[in-house]
Formats: structure tokens, C-alpha cells, sequence
């Protein structure tokens, strides 16, 4: 199972990878990318993903964009799950990024626990 | 339910703050820290070896800023990536400083149930000798949190 995280910060990419293995999937390769730009371009020579956690704030393409670059993408990508991990809560952000396409939202900061509860779905 | 007044958002982003950075502590680098003050000032004006600042403007405008050594900050970076610190490099540090800042500021929000207040993205300064100053007629608030490693001090001009 693989996974794709989208997010600037080498920080928040190491702490994803962590809570993710911590969770207990079995993934067997994460991933990463420093934007969402760099996420499209990796999307287009491997779209063996079963799940995509995307920042919301990044420079050069940011989630949302994002989010709508996959959905309107080819076949093989434009299915891949996509949960946005970030602190921005408000609804309007959540509901903007639900309605481009985004499968689920979690906020920062988050545990293993959470992860589990709200990534079990996908990454069974 | 009404909307708060701006005394009102005030103290409920001051003690969201507060609980919000207990909680990170918590929950992401498992590590104990401990409230061990507040305190009112003039100035916004920060020079500790780490900055984390993130801006807040819609219906409340005002800035938060985190501040710590550098030995702290690789401490609290090596707990929540599970890395020893000599293995952080400068990337990380600067995305360490950054991150805690954004953390703390959207638990705030959340904590504080705010809707029209947005956050900036974070900047972060890691550094020797510098004064990061936000020039405002607001006084600031600083909440002084122990640690083992270290203190964490957290800046609020709202």
C-alpha cells in the first residue's frame, strides 16, 4: 500500500510518515512531495496510490489547486483519495476543499489515534 | 447564538492560545510541559535564538509569536518527527519553528470557536542575533511555559 503526502514543510511530512507507520497500516512506501506542482508532476509518472494527505498552504500550487488538478486529471489518478491535513478548521476551507474533491479533512495537531479513526477507511 | 464582542474574542483566542499549546505539547511531542506564568507588555518584540510568528487579521487582527532556544526547538523537532536531534538539519529546524507556530495558532482558533479570524501562514527566523518586532498600539500578552529541555515562551498582541 502507498502512499502520497503533499505538504512544504519537511517537518510536517516526517510527522505524517510517523503517525501513519505508528497507526499501524502496512504501507509499504510513502512518498513526498513539496507542493502540490510537485505532487501533479510525480502523479504523472506513478499513480499507484491508495491515499493523498495534502496540505492546504504551500507556495507554487496550493491544496486546493491541488485537489482540483488530481480531479480533473486522467483516469488514473483522478480517483486516488485525497484527505487534507491542516490547522485551518473553518468550514468555508473544509467545505471548499470537500466540494473540488477531497475525500476528508483532519486538523492539526493529531495523534496516531486520529489518524487511524479517520484514514481506516481508505487504507483498509 | 450572538457573535463575541472584541473583549470577548480576545479571552477566549487568549486561553485558547494557552490550552492550545499544552495540548500540542501533549499530543505531538509528548512532552510535559508546564504553565508556569503570564504577564502583560508594551512591546511585541521578540529575539530568542528561535521565532515562530503567524498573523491573524479578519475580525480580530493581531500576532502570535513563538519563541525558544535552538536546543529546544531540536528537541521538540527530534520528539515529533522521531529523529535524534543531530540528525535535523537547517530545513527542519526552520519548518520545525514554523510548524509549532501554525499548530498552536489553529488549535487557538479552534479552541476559541472563532470562525472570522484567519491565519497567516507561518514565518519562522532561526537565528543568533536579531529583534523581531511588530510595531502595534495593543499591548501583548506572555504566557511562559517550563519544559525539561527548556522554556517556551508565546507572544500574543491581539
Amino acid at each position: 500500500m502507498r502512499v502520497l503526502i503533499v505538504d512544504d514543510s519537511s517537518v510536517m511530512r516526517k510527522i505524517v510518515a510517523r503517525g501513519l507507520r505508528q497507526a499501524g497500516f502496512k504501507i509499504t512506501d510513502i512518498l513526498e512531495a513539496g507542493d502540490g506542482q510537485q505532487g501533479m508532476d510525480l502523479l504523472k509518472t506513478d499513480s499507484n496510490f491508495k491515499l493523498i494527505l495534502s496540505d492546504w498552504n504551500m507556495p507554487v500550487m496550493d491544496g486546493l489547486s491541488f485537489v482540483k488538478s488530481v480531479r480533473s486529471g486522467p483516469p488514473a489518478i483522478k480517483n486516488i483519495p485525497i484527505v487534507m491535513v491542516t490547522t485551518e478548521g473553518g468550514e468555508s476551507k473544509v467545505g471548499a476543499a470537500m466540494e473540488a474533491g477531497a475525500n476528508g479533512h483532519i486538523k492539526k495537531p493529531f495523534t496516531p489515534e486520529t489518524l487511524q479513526t479517520e484514514l481506516e477507511r481508505f487504507l483498509k | 447564538m450572538s457573535e463575541p464582542n472584541a473583549t470577548e474574542m480576545m479571552n477566549r483566542l487568549l486561553n485558547g492560545l494557552r490550552l492550545a499549546v499544552t495540548e500540542m505539547m501533549t499530543a505531538m511531542a509528548m512532552s510535559e510541559v508546564v504553565f508556569a506564568g503570564q504577564e502583560s507588555c508594551d512591546a511585541f518584540s521578540l529575539s530568542s535564538e528561535v521565532v515562530g510568528l503567524v498573523r491573524l487579521d479578519g475580525q480580530l487582527h493581531g500576532m502570535v509569536g513563538v519563541a525558544c532556544s535552538k536546543d529546544l526547538l531540536r528537541e521538540i523537532v527530534s520528539r515529533i518527527v522521531g529523529l535524534a536531534p543531530a540528525d535535523l538539519i537547517m530545513e527542519d529546524l526552520l519548518d520545525g519553528a514554523a510548524e509549532l507556530a501554525n499548530m498552536v495558532c489553529g488549535g487557538m482558533k479552534t479552541k476559541a470557536q472563532i470562525g472570522n479570524v484567519n491565519l497567516s501562514p507561518p514565518v519562522s527566523i532561526v537565528g543568533q542575533e536579531y529583534i523581531a518586532q511588530w510595531k502595534t498600539n495593543r499591548p501583548t500578552t506572555v504566557f511562559t511555559f517550563q519544559m525539561d529541555e527548556g522554556v517556551l515562551r508565546v507572544y500574543a498582541s491581539l
